[in-house]
């Protein structure tokens, strides 16, 4: 028997099923979890903003179209309160302020089919160096590469152009890279 | 709400729904949002519509929008006469549009430059033909007469209406003389004051000389005595429909 779709399970919470929602937070608790720890980097910290995640999550649940995808709507809940939780943290930085990515058109992006090993190589750079990229470029990358997003989900979670997805994630991986070669560069310095 | 994780965050969650902290806001509540917002953007767009008409209808009444016919000079007495006023709601008007509408997957799925050019486009395009319709015309007369309630006959008047440069005169050809015509300046206090404008073999006459009583014309040019102008180009203003 096939599981329960996540939209089926939301129209029960909307219809009155509180417990289900239950079933909704087992589902995403985890990867909503990872995807916090990546942008917050603070265990703590990112334990609180999904518990309000989940709380704002259950408020808006009749906002929900269950024509379109539940997933995408909770992440966007989800990057909502990363950046709430990002503001308060650097209050006196900017942390999403107007982008000029968003601005301009851009080329359709045509380097979405990675290569296994740069796919690879991608993944360990995350593992490494993601500290060191701004927000704007760290969450598409954490969305591709560790939520298996594609461009539309992630454009319609960011709400910002599918083009605009793929520039920063290949300037993310740019940076990635950067980051990559410097770190290296002084690992060998440091051996010599 | 914020409470502490004890057993798990889906635990604390699900403890504090149980309990009634937190509640489900009903749908009524989020289908009243989404009317307002949508109410709002488009009496937004309508607002920026009747704007950009009123702009165009009175530059085009004060004959301004023809003098780029006369060349540099005239562009210039075109910038001079731009509403300023009413281009600066057309700026509130249009933030507070883009704002109600980004969060709708056709505005955020296009880069922000094609949404405003788009915008500004439908805008603009949409303005210029309400002013060519009677609408603001039928509406000025019936603000000179006293016939519209204040807050719309304000519309018609200052400050909105930018004055005229001092070198842009316009109104109606009363008297044709030898070597010009005697105009009634329409920015005279009462509206009724004469100008005498006399033509010279430099005068920019984009559409002839043939002037006769009664039409409606720019002048932008010099005063050379009290009530006297030469003028440095001439022409009819181009009437509405139906009008």
């Amino acid at each position: 028997m096939s599981e329960e779709t996540d939209e089926a399970i939301a129209i029960r919470v909307q219809q009155g099923q509180q417990e289900a929602f239950g079933e909704l937070i087992r589902r995403y608790s985890a990867k909503l979890s990872r995807y916090a720890r990546k942008f917050l980097f603070d265990t703590e910290d990112a334990q609180d903003v999904i518990q309000d995640v989940f709380i704002k999550a259950y408020e808006n649940i009749q906002s929900f179209d269950a024509s379109r995808r539940f997933s995408p709507w909770i992440y966007r809940i989800a990057h909502n309160e990363f950046v709430n939780a990002l503001k308060k943290r650097q209050a006196s930085r900017t942390v999403f302020a107007f982008d000029i990515d968003t601005l301009v058109p851009h080329l359709a992006s045509t380097d979405t089919a990675d290569s296994a090993a740069l796919e690879r190589d991608v993944r360990a750079a995350i593992e490494n160096h993601l500290e060191t990229i701004a927000p704007k470029y760290k969450e598409p990358l954490i969305l591709y590469y560790l939520e298996d997003m594609d461009y539309k989900e992630i454009s319609d979670i960011l709400q910002i152009p599918v083009s605009t997805v793929g520039v920063r994630l290949a300037r993310a991986r740019r940076m990635l890279q950067e980051a990559a070669k410097n770190d290296k560069h002084l690992r060998d310095t440091n051996l010599l | 709400m914020n409470t502490k994780h004890t057993n798990g965050v889906g635990d604390d969650v699900m403890k504090a729904i149980r309990e009634g902290h937190v509640h489900m806001r009903p749908r009524w509540h989020f289908l009243l949002l989404s009317a307002l917002t949508l109410t709002g953007a488009i009496l937004a767009f309508l607002t920026l519509l009747y704007i950009v008409s009123l702009g165009v209808f009175f530059l085009r009444d004060s004959g301004a929008l023809f003098a780029p016919s006369f060349g540099a000079r005239g562009w210039l007495t075109l910038l001079r006469s731009l509403p300023w006023l009413l281009i600066g709601f057309v700026v509130i008007f249009f933030v507070i549009l883009e704002y109600l509408v980004k969060r709708y997957a056709f505005v955020y799925k296009k880069p922000l430059l094609l949404s405003v050019s788009g915008i500004l486009c439908i805008v603009f395009i949409g303005g210029v033909a309400i002013a060519r319709t009677p609408l603001h015309h039928t509406m000025l007369v019936s603000a000179r007469h006293g016939f519209l309630p204040a807050p719309l006959s304000a519309l018609y008047g200052h400050p909105l209406r930018q004055t005229s440069p001092d070198d842009m005169y316009h109104g109606q050809i009363v008297d044709v003389i030898q070597g010009g015509f005697v105009l009634v300046d329409e920015d005279t206090e009462d509206g009724h004051g004469t100008t005498t404008v006399l033509l010279t073999p430099r005068t920019r006459l984009p559409y002839g000389e043939d002037f006769t009583l009664g039409e409606r014309v720019v002048v932008v040019g010099d005063e050379v005595a009290t009530g006297t102008i030469q003028a440095f180009g001439v022409r009819e203003i181009d009437e509405y429909p139906n009008q």
